[in-house]
């Protein structure tokens, strides 16, 4: 985009057509943005204060406070990264070689094994851009973008016309949802685009619809109309350029991806599909990049202190680490865990030695030993992120602020370690 | 004073299914710690005819408890067209985490999105502060 555009760090689809009008170094107008874009650029009401042990403390004090805490741990977490630029996250990767730390992020327990598997090579994969102007079957799975992307459909997915797509939503594009209710975005794909399954039903109309793909009779336990699937199973074949958006709702409800495996594996035989992930985060996708860049793990990682290798696998999850009380301090950056994780670990991350790294006052920072507040990415300071479909996109800084950045505080505490 | 008064509440055994909202995700972005992100986040959206069977009004509070965890959140009518009763939904939030147990069989990914609770009417009681979870 042009000079005048800024990219929004709202969520992972980094919408880079964003105009702004600024004030004493506040947004005080936007154009464009969805309202969580807007919410989040503005800034929040409630700017998180640099503390020691809840007193109020300069960054100076707190930052040797952090490095002391991370010094003294024997098994320290770094987690979040979510919500960091992708420079900042290189830098935490080398906070935890340094001190043989955990290494996490929200991944762990969400779109991790989808950007797995297409780090892997293992689906198939097309940007945001190609969705645009290529995308005549878009299906958003478990997905509700019209609440957690609000922009997809109006800018890739749905209404927009695209090079290939110039009669837009109206007749060039088919919307289809697989959810367990009628979500907002099923409303837009209207009855014939809704496909309503039960709780934990996904891998059985995947592999109804594989049946239905290969001209077999597609059988449910669930007795879902078999001529609606075998209407469906046509729109994708009929695909020119399909696209899977795969939301929280799939993954969670699949004890493997092996029906997601088989499904795609049977549309491109018929047919033309792709995945894109439908990451929350704005960067969560650039620390799945940076880590499997760094280890060829994309999350989920224990460094050796003495030797810097890298040990992977469920054990060095956030929540089984946390609950099996096998980390002894942590440092959180961009992220909230005591507000998103269950309650009995997150209980248990508020009583060890916590550091909380974040522009916002949240709730890890009010049972955070040190707090460090940090420059809000995307507006008061610059970066780099990787949206959800790989891309990667630089975010300029928009106004001026004291505050460091994710990237100045975790090299301060780098340099104090 | 009625004979209703000596009678406990009725329990409901419901399945929760969490979702994403807009309007609670832009609060959160504001500040998690205003009323508008409680008002948000801290309700539960139920069929109407498990408001019957739970003996309350829309806009009423409920207890809603999973093992040993439990928060005070406000029943709401879903609006679903569709009938959904025994499933419950709740937004995504610190009031639906404190009732996700962290057992995960070795996976490391928690059941956010099904899980089983017990509700029962708390007429009377406040909603559970966010500071309260804890």
């Amino acid at each position: 985009m042009t000079d005048n555009y800024y990219v929004c760090p709202g969520c992972a689809l980094l919408c880079d057509d964003i105009e702004v009008e600024t004030e004493d170094n506040k947004i005080t107008k936007m154009y464009t943005a969805c309202m969580k874009g807007v919410a989040r650029m503005k800034g929040c009401s409630s700017p998180l204060e640099c503390t020691v042990e809840q007193e109020a403390a300069d960054v100076d004090a707190s930052i040797e406070k952090a490095a002391a805490i991370l010094k003294d741990a024997k098994n320290p977490l770094i987690f979040g990264h979510g919500n960091s630029s992708s420079e900042a996250q290189k830098v935490a990767i080398e906070i935890a070689k340094r001190t043989g730390a955990y290494i996490d992020d929200t991944s762990s327990f969400c779109q991790g094994p989808i950007i797995e598997a297409i780090l892997q090579e293992k689906l198939k994969t097309c940007t945001l851009d190609d969705v645009r102007d290529k995308a005549d079957v878009t299906v958003f799975w478990g997905a509700d973008p019209a609440n957690s992307h609000p922009r997809h459909l109006s800018r890739y997915s749905y209404f927009p016309r695209g090079k290939e797509r110039q009669r837009g939503w109206e007749e060039d594009r088919t919307l289809i949802t697989v959810d367990i209710r009628k979500s907002d975005t099923s409303e837009i794909a209207g009855n014939s685009g809704f496909f309503q399954i039960p709780i934990k039903g996904d891998a059985e109309f995947m592999n109804a619809l594989v049946d239905g793909l290969s001209s077999k009779v597609p059988k449910t336990s669930f007795n879902f109309d078999k001529k609606k699937i075998l209407e469906l199973s046509n729109t994708l074949k009929k695909a020119k350029f399909g696209v899977i958006g795969v939301g929280l709702g799939l993954l969670y409800s699949l004890e493997e991806l092996e029906p997601l495996f088989a499904l795609m594996d049977k549309l491109n035989s018929v047919s033309n599909f792709h995945i894109i992930p439908m990451v929350g985060q704005y960067n969560m996708r650039g620390f799945n990049h940076n880590l499997f860049e760094e280890t060829g793990y994309i999350n989920r990682v224990k460094f050796d202190i003495e030797s810097g290798q890298a040990k992977h696998g469920a054990e060095y999850s956030v929540v089984e680490a946390l609950k099996e009380r096998s980390v002894d301090a942590a440092l959180v950056i961009g992220s909230d865990p005591l507000s998103s994780l269950p309650l009995p670990v997150a209980r248990y991350l508020a009583d060890i030695p916590l550091i909380d790294i974040d522009p916002c006052q949240n709730l890890t920072a009010t049972k955070a030993n040190v707090t460090i507040p940090c420059a809000l990415g995307g507006v008061e300071s610059g970066g780099t992120a990787v949206r959800m479909d790989g891309v990667e996109i630089e975010l300029k800084q928009i106004v001026e602020t004291d505050k460091l950045s994710d990237k100045e505080v975790l090299t301060r505490i780098m340099e104090a370690l | 004073m009625g004979f209703g008064q000596f009678l406990a509440a009725p329990e409901l055994k419901l399945t929760i299914v969490t979702y994403r909202d807009i309007f609670q995700n832009s609060a959160l972005e504001v500040s998690r710690f205003d009323e508008k992100y409680e008002e948000l986040s801290a309700i539960i959206k139920l069929d109407p005819n498990d408001i019957s069977k739970l003996v309350i009004k829309d806009g009423e509070t409920v207890t809603v408890k999973s093992g040993a965890e439990k928060v005070v959140v406000k029943a709401q009518i879903s609006g679903y067209e569709e009938k959904h009763e025994g499933v419950a939904y709740m937004v995504n939030s610190p009031w639906s985490n404190a009732l996700i147990s962290d057992n995960t069989h070795g996976t490391g990914v928690p059941s956010f999105k099904n899980f089983e609770v017990v509700v029962q009417s708390a007429k009377g009681e406040k909603v559970t502060g966010i500071k309260e979870i804890f």
